[in-house]
């Protein structure tokens, strides 16, 4: 048989053509469910982090299982919305240019960690090269931070990427985002240090001053819906309140 | 008289490309895909693992077909062959290492471009038996791993003073005092610029010195 | 503003050579003279202009998750990710063949000093990285990968020239013979790259 023949030529890569995208549509097939349950672990670690939850890719979903007993979606406007809040990818939103402010959801975690509840929060920002992401756990009284995990992918090392160690996360512990006059201010990363008492800010990283920035409007622009939501919920509580103190009189 | 199954030729295969035929220091191939990830050695490790898989099976397979594939496309034929192995392996990555397969990214994928590969099938497993294309094929892959390996090894110590992601320097040597208001640090710090990307070619240029130094007959005259 | 951050980006501080060592061989291989150094620049910067668009199109409309969708909805949730090696490659050598016979029809001169390196281009880690790096970084539009393209190919370019001019003055230095070609220019290559390192943090 001719070797260089055209015929011979076609069917030879015909044949190439198929076993090899049968094999490899076949192994990804395969590997589908371990891939995406590699991601899930990934994300319900990255959510616990903020909770201060060390958890492996072999227990997350235990772990997540054990602590975050719901979670809930909500709109820009702080309405809650019905669906799954775990499936929301807010990377995928934040990269979405057509996405228009009230077509994205934020999607809300509730933890309960020995006993006490939290909230935590997802986020993404820009930084200097390109997205950052964070997940902030917020206290009952929808004001205090309990914890921060922020994370990258492109910040120049030993300076913007820094945001991922626990010398910039932890003094994150303890702020409050909204003021003594039930304003809300966010918590601002600060060039050149913070006052240690100012509970709305704490040190931003010597040379990595554009990615603090990007922290800081990050925080700022979606605790800023997030808050609308718990201000609703703290509305709620009180019209509750009242009501049980008007029936009680009665 | 029948050839032994593993002569002195054979051993060749893999000796050479170990040190005076090492496709990194001395022929200059397959270098781009690789020196970005060693920064920390046990993603040098991964990664020449992924590039002996793909070495040996792509040479055994062309190795194979080496009578059959048509002259005029072999080329592509090649690089399909190179190109789905490693997209085996990219797979294969992200199901059982994700975050191995988080911290090569695109590196993975640049194994296809491997001019070490693509220039053993067409130099030897195009014309050889399948037995010697996989001594060659290996060899090669070990002479290209142990040069990512030398130099994870030297960044990862340097850099962060850990290997393999155990602390090896004692986290002692770091202490600082404070002189003047000042903190110093009297024994050790982190050589930050280690992880920096230029210091991987620096560390080849010493590592071609050194072996240059041991070996007159490699040095260039230009 | 973005684009032109993408480009300057591309061309100083995610340098293909000196940030990822992208296409070192011919880098290394072809920088013994300005000329032929020059030839294979531009040809990288043409090539990755080309290929990128054409592998961010095949991306967005065919290999992401949910990107069939404009077949209908039937195809959301067809995710053909695995295919994007084979198909970028299979573009970026398609493409590289098409760049050779046109250079060689216009400009046999530079088809002839270019001589085996330019098949290479199909090997160059450069051009399958350019793809492998939009996809990575997820452009949202074909105009920003183009930018991120010609930034790129900008960078090797001005990477490649420079290495070259200093190539052909260090002959008249007194390398020790050891580091003499490979050694020498592999150190030099460092330090233009830490020199790079100072355009870190630009942004306009």
């Amino acid at each position: 048989m001719n070797k260089e023949s055209n015929i011979y030529t076609f069917t030879f890569a015909i044949i190439m053509v198929l076993v090899i995208g049968v094999s490899l549509a076949v192994t990804s097939e395969v590997l589908q469910p371990r891939k995406k349950q590699n991601k899930n672990d990934k994300k319900m670690m990255d959510i616990l982090s903020a909770i201060n939850i060390d958890a492996s890719r072999e227990n997350a979903q235990q772990e997540y299982d054990k602590y975050i007993y719901s979670s809930s979606i909500i709109d820009n406007m702080g309405r809650v919305l019905e669906g799954d809040a775990f499936k929301i990818d807010v990377l995928f939103q934040y990269r979405d240019k057509t996405l228009l402010p009230e077509e994205r959801r934020y999607p809300l975690f509730k933890a309960n960690k020995d006993g006490s509840e939290y909230f935590i929060v997802p986020m993404v920002g820009s930084g200097l090269w390109g997205p950052i992401w964070g997940f902030i756990a917020l206290e009952n009284d929808y004001n205090t931070i309990y914890g921060a995990a922020f994370d990258h992918k492109t910040e120049t090392p030993g300076l913007g990427a820094e945001i991922n160690q626990d010398f910039f996360e932890q003094p994150f512990v303890g702020k409050k985002i909204i003021d003594d006059n039930g304003v809300f201010v966010s918590v601002e990363v600060q060039k050149g240090g913070a006052q240690s008492n100012d509970p709305h800010a704490v040190d931003g990283i010597t040379g990595g001053t554009i990615t603090s920035d990007g922290v800081t409007d990050m925080l700022k622009n979606t605790l800023m819906i997030y808050n609308k939501y718990f201000s609703s919920l703290i509305e709620d509580d009180i019209k509750k309140d009242t009501l049980d103190i008007i029936n009680n009189i009665d | 008289m029948k050839k032994s199954f593993f002569s002195k030729q054979h051993q060749r295969l893999i000796t050479d490309p170990m040190g005076d035929q090492n496709p990194i220091t001395i022929q200059v191939l397959g270098i781009c895909s690789a020196l970005a990830i060693t920064t920390q050695l046990a993603n040098a490790l991964v990664m020449t693992l992924a590039v002996i898989f793909v070495m040996i099976s792509a040479s055994m397979i062309i190795s194979i077909l080496r009578n059959s594939i048509p002259n005029r496309i072999r080329i592509i034929v090649q690089l399909l062959v190179v190109a789905s192995l490693v997209a085996l392996v990219d797979q294969i990555l992200k199901a059982f290492l994700p975050d191995a397969s988080d911290k090569l990214s695109v590196f993975i994928g640049l194994i296809i471009t491997n001019c070490i590969i693509m220039g053993r099938l067409e130099a030897f497993a195009m014309g050889n038996k399948v037995w010697e294309s996989f001594l060659d094929a290996f060899g090669n892959a070990i002479g290209y791993g142990w040069i990512l390996v030398a130099v994870a090894f030297v960044r990862e110590l340097f850099g962060s003073g850990k290997l393999m992601g155990y602390q090896i320097i004692p986290l002692s040597w770091y202490d600082t005092m404070t002189v003047d208001g000042v903190e110093k640090s009297f024994v050790y710090f982190n050589n930050n610029l280690m992880i920096l990307p230029p210091m991987a070619l620096i560390v080849v240029g010493l590592i071609i010195w050194v072996q240059r130094s041991k070996n007159e007959e490699l040095i260039e005259n230009d | 503003m973005d684009l032109v951050n993408i480009f300057i980006k591309g061309v100083f501080i995610d340098n293909m050579i000196f940030a990822y060592f992208l296409g070192m061989c011919s880098y290394l291989a072809v920088s013994k003279t300005v000329t032929t150094a020059n030839g294979l620049g531009l040809a990288v910067i043409f090539v990755l202009g080309i290929t990128v668009p054409v592998n961010y199109i095949l991306e967005t409309k065919i290999l992401k998750a949910g990107a069939l969708q404009w077949l209908g909805e039937n195809f959301i949730d067809v995710d053909l990710n695995v295919l994007s090696l084979i198909m970028f490659i299979a573009v970026v050598s398609a493409m590289v063949q098409l760049v050779e016979m046109i250079i060689e029809k216009f400009s046999p001169a530079l088809y002839s000093s270019l001589g085996i390196f330019l098949p290479l281009i199909a090997v160059n880690c450069a051009i399958l990285g350019g793809a492998l790096f939009m996809q990575e970084r997820q452009y949202s539009t074909i105009i920003e990968a183009t930018s991120f393209a010609l930034g790129s190919g900008v960078g090797w370019y001005l990477a490649i020239v420079a290495i070259a001019a200093i190539r052909e003055k260090i002959r008249y230095s007194n390398v020790p013979p050891p580091l003499r070609g490979l050694g020498i220019t592999f150190i030099i290559t460092g330090l233009m790259g830490i020199a790079f390192m100072c355009f870190m943090g630009i942004k306009i």
